[in-house]
């Protein structure tokens, strides 16, 4: 620090410092740090006991190019991809529809959209294969109504996983749909309606883009965690449904091939933060244009 | 995962070394949990005036992984009998002094020669399991003892294999007559479009919800481990174990003394005591695998001794193999694995 510097705002800076050094360090050493080490290893040889090898390599790199990959790498994207759409469609009318309810039924509502988080993730998934097995009351109900077959198998399809996934990750696209849609001032709509805009095109053209900064949100908290979903597909996943998370499970656990497990999870890591370095450019530019 | 593996590892060798009795010998073993009867360690710690301190772990990588590690001072391991190949290569075991050990008279030639070590220079084996099929008496009819099971259109979807490419790809092999340790490219691509054309009947590849799944009539046919079925049959008695009559994988644990053992001459007694008849039929009775010791036979209970799943007959055991280290062979399976896994 400069000697010239006004002695007040110097005791500011160093409070301002002490007061993100906390957190600050919590991330470089659980976040930076990790990562960082997973991308080096990714550029070390292993050994065929599961070790780590002396030197550095690019052959691990290079092994990505693995003939099964793309078909993982296809499955992992669209799986996530319908995710996000389905999440989105569904939760937009949910967060509207909360924003616009009595504020007594609005508490009601957000805290009935929480209340899965009291279960554990796991159990919760677990629920689904009993609800979901062949002589589970969800089949029971569906052979009675005829949209079964009775030897119909509901577990452990690509759309099994789909179905769970979009369960699991919904509350995360209604929170913040529903934190816009409370800030947006529905008089805009009303401005709208009274123009001769029909409700679709109000919707459309007023409210989806006054709530963006929400939308976005969503997006990345449903597309993000869909990228490296792991215990899904392992739980109620077939045989067919392998996803990127489960190839990183396997060459770190069964193969031990760590320097391998550590490239897959470097280029998911990348991939992760592709739609958000978008995102935070959408948003910069964006900014850039409101101004005048 | 290395350095906290380590750490632990380290702290936790801290705490037996200066924790135990001044005096006495204490004897540290490593081994699987829930893999001797805790009644034998008391009775050898009469006899012997000594202590003995139990430690457990879960794969053999895992237990590999922290003696590479450094952690020091275990005087018996468990380590089965593929690991015991590894830990040899790298020098990490002790010879044998066989005539500290008289008891490996008992042991059961038969399966002697399934060990990596048949001259027993570095280790004696300890227990066998398989891995096998399991069905529902209630719900499948027509059961052949056969892996062709797994071909069977009416039972698509509503069956597992186990997710593990050496046991899976082995069923495979050994249903096509090939060794479940071929390094043959050619048997291996055959093992794999039979896996693969099972895999259009099965449910999942999967290790631990097999188990709930055959209970509870999810799954009506799984690949598994006799251990592991037997302790479901308990629970239904609709649940059969199978053994394919193309044969199976057979586990083979071994006792070993790693180098940097204190208590040699412990140990030797250690691994004397557990082949005495009447200790190894205890154990067995208790842990349900069976103890490869031919004394034990005579006075384990029949109906333990006779089960098709812990002693497997004498021309199943003809056409079983113990699964080998392969070294850098791994890759191959790997590939194979991985081909299977992608297949459509």
């Amino acid at each position: 620090m400069s000697s010239h510097d006004h002695p007040g705002a110097r005791r500011q800076t160093v409070a301002e410092w002490l007061l993100t050094a906390a957190p600050f360090t919590w991330l470089f050493i659980l976040f930076v740090i990790p990562t960082a080490l997973v991308f080096a290893i990714a550029f070390k040889p292993s050994d065929p006991w599961g070790g780590v090898g002396a030197g550095w390599t690019l052959e691990t790199v290079r092994s990505l190019r693995n003939p099964n990959y793309p078909a993982i790498i296809w499955r992992t994207l669209w799986i996530s991809a319908v995710t996000t759409v389905s999440c989105i469609a569904l939760a937009l009318p949910c967060g509207y529809y909360i924003a616009r309810a009595p504020y007594r039924w609005r508490r009601l509502l957000v805290l009935l959209t929480v209340i899965p988080f009291w279960t554990s993730f796991l159990i919760r998934i677990f629920a689904w294969k009993v609800l979901l097995h062949p002589d589970g009351y969800v089949k029971r109900a569906l052979v009675f109504l005829r949209l079964a077959d009775a030897d119909a198998i509901l577990l452990y399809h690509a759309g099994t996983v789909l179905l769970v996934m979009i369960y699991t990750l919904l509350p995360f696209a209604i929170l913040p749909i529903y934190a816009a849609a409370e800030r947006f001032d529905f008089r805009l709509v009303e401005a709208a309606r009274d123009l001769g805009a029909s409700r679709w095109r109000a919707f459309r053209q007023i409210f989806l883009p006054g709530i963006r900064r929400g939308l976005l949100t969503a997006v990345l908290m449903v597309l993000i965690p869909s990228l490296g979903m792991y215990i899904i597909p392992d739980i109620v996943g077939g045989t067919r449904s392998e996803m990127i998370g489960n190839k990183i499970a396997q060459r770190t656990f069964v193969d031990r091939n760590l320097p391998h497990a550590s490239a897959l999870s470097a280029s998911l890591t990348l991939a992760v933060m592709a739609p958000m370095l978008w995102v935070l450019y959408m948003q910069g530019r964006r900014r850039g244009e409101t101004r005048p | 995962m290395k350095w906290i593996k380590r750490w632990a590892g380290l702290l936790l060798l801290v705490v037996l070394v200066t924790g135990c009795g001044r005096d006495r010998q204490t004897l540290y073993i490593y081994n699987w949990a829930d893999y001797i009867k805790p009644g034998l360690i008391r009775e050898f710690e009469r006899e012997f005036d000594c202590r003995v301190v139990l430690d457990t772990f879960d794969s053999n990588e895992s237990m590999f992984a922290r003696l590479r590690a450094g952690a020091r001072g275990y005087d018996v391991i468990f380590p089965s009998s593929y690991m015991v190949q590894i830990m040899q290569q790298h020098n990490m075991l002790l010879p044998l002094d066989l005539s500290l050990i008289p008891n490996i008279d008992y042991l059961d030639p038969d399966y002697i020669g399934l060990s990596a070590d048949p001259t027993l220079a570095y280790s004696i084996p300890y227990m066998l399991s398989n891995a096998g099929l399991a069905y529902r008496a209630d719900l499948v009819t027509d059961v052949v003892p056969s892996w062709s099971m797994l071909s069977r259109s009416d039972l698509r979807g509503r069956m597992t294999m186990l997710d593990d490419m050496r046991e899976t790809i082995g069923a495979a092999l050994k249903y096509l007559g090939y060794s479940l340790n071929t390094r043959n490219e050619q048997e291996l691509e055959a093992a794999r479009d039979q896996v693969i054309e099972w895999k259009r009947n099965l449910a999942k590849f999967e290790n631990e919800q097999y188990k709930n799944g055959i209970a509870s009539g999810e799954f009506l046919l799984v690949h598994g481990y006799n251990g592991d079925i037997m302790q479901v049959m308990e629970e239904n008695d609709q649940v059969v174990y199978l053994i394919p009559e193309e044969g199976v994988s057979i586990a083979l644990d071994e006792m070993v003394i790693p180098q940097g053992a204190r208590q040699v001459e412990l140990a030797h007694h250690f691994i004397n005591f557990l082949h005495r008849p009447e200790v190894a039929a205890a154990n067995t009775e208790y842990v349900y695998f069976l103890a490869p010791n031919v004394g034990a036979y005579e006075l384990i209970d029949e109906e333990i001794l006779n089960d098709p799943a812990i002693n497997l007959a004498p021309e199943i055991r003809a056409r079983s193999e113990v699964i080998e280290d392969l070294g850098e062979h791994n890759a191959l399976y790997i590939r194979i694995w991985d081909q299977i896994k992608a297949a459509n």
